[in-house]
């Protein structure tokens, strides 16, 4: 039995090492420092060249979606595990648990037909708001398990000390759980920050380094996905690797971010 | 904000209640409480009044309803969504549950501290003192806050221990600091009376006798009804004992009331004889 769950977890642990195995044995043939800081250059069948128009897209797009997102999800998490009177709350926890299941490409498309064709044009706006639709059930959710797991002594120290409910959830709820808070927004950022189809229709992408969200800017995922159609050309196909070796990068960096912000606010006042 | 001290305008008509006279000095007056959780009732006709600067403490074996008589008498207990009470609970002749009573006003008026000791986890030891009476209005500016601090923790005698630490955490103190942590911060907002639910059944020895003095000592200014199945406690501790039991027939009634020497020296009633010389509970 021993050896039967080991072998699971080694099977699971499998895809996992190779992946890393082969990102960084790909990745690093394209990569350098000056891959992050210069723009495209070079050609189908050419190497050199940057992914900084992508990199610059990524963090713009994805830092705005999730300002759009964490406060959202956060309120919606509120409403629904602490103002949970009637039956909206039950309709509003629905509703988010559907947009989670809807498929990103779908959001890309709704997008598309609500900002884009609104707009007359693609534009980072649009793909902030594509990956902020990604990123509120997640952060939503998360939040809302957490609101749940805050101590009834703890709700009930505030109640008997007669606090306002809105100054116990902001001075005494959401510190106690802050570290799980973050944890799901960094969950939302990772699974955002690799989309590539919302922003198919939205962002459309770019080789131009643009910082003008009004205008069509490249992600990361883009910047894979243009260079790694070009089968039969290594020059691109490496380029692809690297991008995205600097993606998952930044999602490590994230995450350590994330954790090490979460462990600050839980210090503060000690 | 209603606050709740009686004002002689505004006292209702008192009814004359049978059985006994009531003292001038009753700061809680509890009468024929019925408490149900949904449809089982868990606590039929309870009378009895607690005192001004007395403990009161309130006895019986597992399961006679203490506790919830006791968070009925701050309104802690309509928090439980299947909760219901029927009786009345006056505080200084104020009907607690009349129509325009915020529940709030009453949990300000009538502290609780709970059984197992619940500072605020994110919060310093200054803070967990003061940060509710800042949300409430009752202290402005540090200057105000720093007086108020040292007031409470005096008061619950911890000031003393962790005056050099003020900025720690409140869950870094040990269990018994904790508690007398959470009774500071009970006083800071400002009670006439505080209500303790088996406070020390989480403490040793030595904190568990720190917290009977201060209830003694709390005693000196605010009505203290304290939940124990701890016997030896009541004796120690309180003025005043009401001795709750239950039986299959019934839910967690009221055997015998009375002056804490008396139920312990010259009990009426066989049961409270039974379960004070431990032949139940």
């Amino acid at each position: 039995m021993l050896l039967l769950c080991l072998a699971a977890g080694a099977i699971a642990l499998l895809p996992l090492v190779l992946v890393l195995f082969y990102l960084l044995s790909e990745g690093l043939k394209a990569w350098s420092p000056a891959f992050l800081v210069s723009p495209p250059g070079g050609g189908v069948t050419t190497k050199g060249g940057g992914a900084l128009n992508a990199i610059v897209g990524t963090l713009e797009m994805t830092g705005l979606g999730l300002a759009i997102a964490a406060p959202l999800g956060l309120a919606v998490a509120l409403y629904v595990a602490e103002y949970r009177e009637g039956r909206m709350a039950v309709v509003v926890r629905t509703a988010v648990d559907l947009v989670a299941g809807i498929p990103s490409i779908v959001i890309g498309l709704f997008v598309y037909s609500i900002v884009v064709v609104t707009m007359g044009h693609f534009s980072g706006y649009a793909g902030a708001i594509a990956l902020s639709l990604i990123m509120l059930p997640i952060i939503a959710r998360t939040s809302e398990e957490m609101f749940k797991i805050v101590p009834r002594q703890l709700r009930e120290g505030t109640m008997a000390l007669a606090m306002p409910r809105w100054r116990a959830i902001v001075s005494v709820y959401i510190p106690t759980v802050a570290t799980g808070i973050v944890t799901g927004i960094v969950l939302a950022v990772s699974r955002a920050i690799g989309e590539t189809a919302p922003l198919l229709f939205t962002a459309l992408g770019s080789s131009f380094v643009v910082t003008d969200m009004n205008r069509p800017m490249s992600a990361l995922p883009l910047y894979m996905f243009q260079n790694a159609l070009n089968i039969g050309f290594p020059a691109a196909v490496q380029r692809a690797w690297a991008a995205a070796l600097t993606l998952v990068a930044i999602v490590l960096l994230f995450n350590v971010l994330g954790r090490w912000l979460a462990s600050r606010m839980l210090l503060k006042g000690r | 904000m209603i606050r709740l001290q009686p004002q002689a305008a505004t006292l209702p008509d008192q009814p004359a209640v049978g059985h006994t006279v009531r003292s001038m000095d009753a700061a809680i007056d509890v009468q024929h409480l019925n408490a149900y959780y949904g449809t089982k009732q868990v606590v039929r006709d309870v009378t009895f009044v607690a005192r001004q600067r007395a403990v009161t403490a309130i006895i019986g074996p597992s399961g006679s309803g203490k506790s919830t008589v006791l968070r009925s008498l701050n309104r802690m207990l309509e928090v439980v969504p299947s909760a219901r009470i029927e009786g009345k609970i006056l505080f200084h002749g104020i009907d607690i549950y009349g129509r325009d009573i915020d529940p709030a006003a009453v949990r300000r008026t009538i502290g609780m501290v709970f059984q197992q000791p619940n500072p605020f986890p994110t919060m310093s030891i200054y803070d967990n003192v003061v940060a509710a009476a800042r949300f409430n209005g009752l202290v402005k500016g540090r200057a105000q806050s720093d007086e108020l601090l040292e007031r409470c923790l005096r008061q619950a005698a911890l000031w003393d221990e962790v005056k050099d630490s003020l900025g720690k955490s409140g869950a870094s103190l040990s269990g018994g600091q904790q508690q007398r942590l959470c009774i500071a911060r009970a006083l800071a907002v400002n009670p006439e009376a505080i209500l303790m639910d088996e406070p020390c059944s989480a403490l040793d020895p030595i904190a568990t006798l720190q917290i009977e003095q201060l209830a003694r000592d709390l005693a000196q200014t605010y009505a203290i009804v304290i939940v124990t199945h701890n016997m030896q406690q009541a004796a120690r501790a309180s003025d005043d004992t009401v001795f709750m039991s239950v039986d299959e027939q019934r839910a967690g009634y009221v055997v015998e009331t009375g002056p804490t020497s008396q139920i312990f020296t010259n009990p009426t009633n066989k049961t409270t004889e039974d379960y004070i010389t431990g032949r139940f509970g």
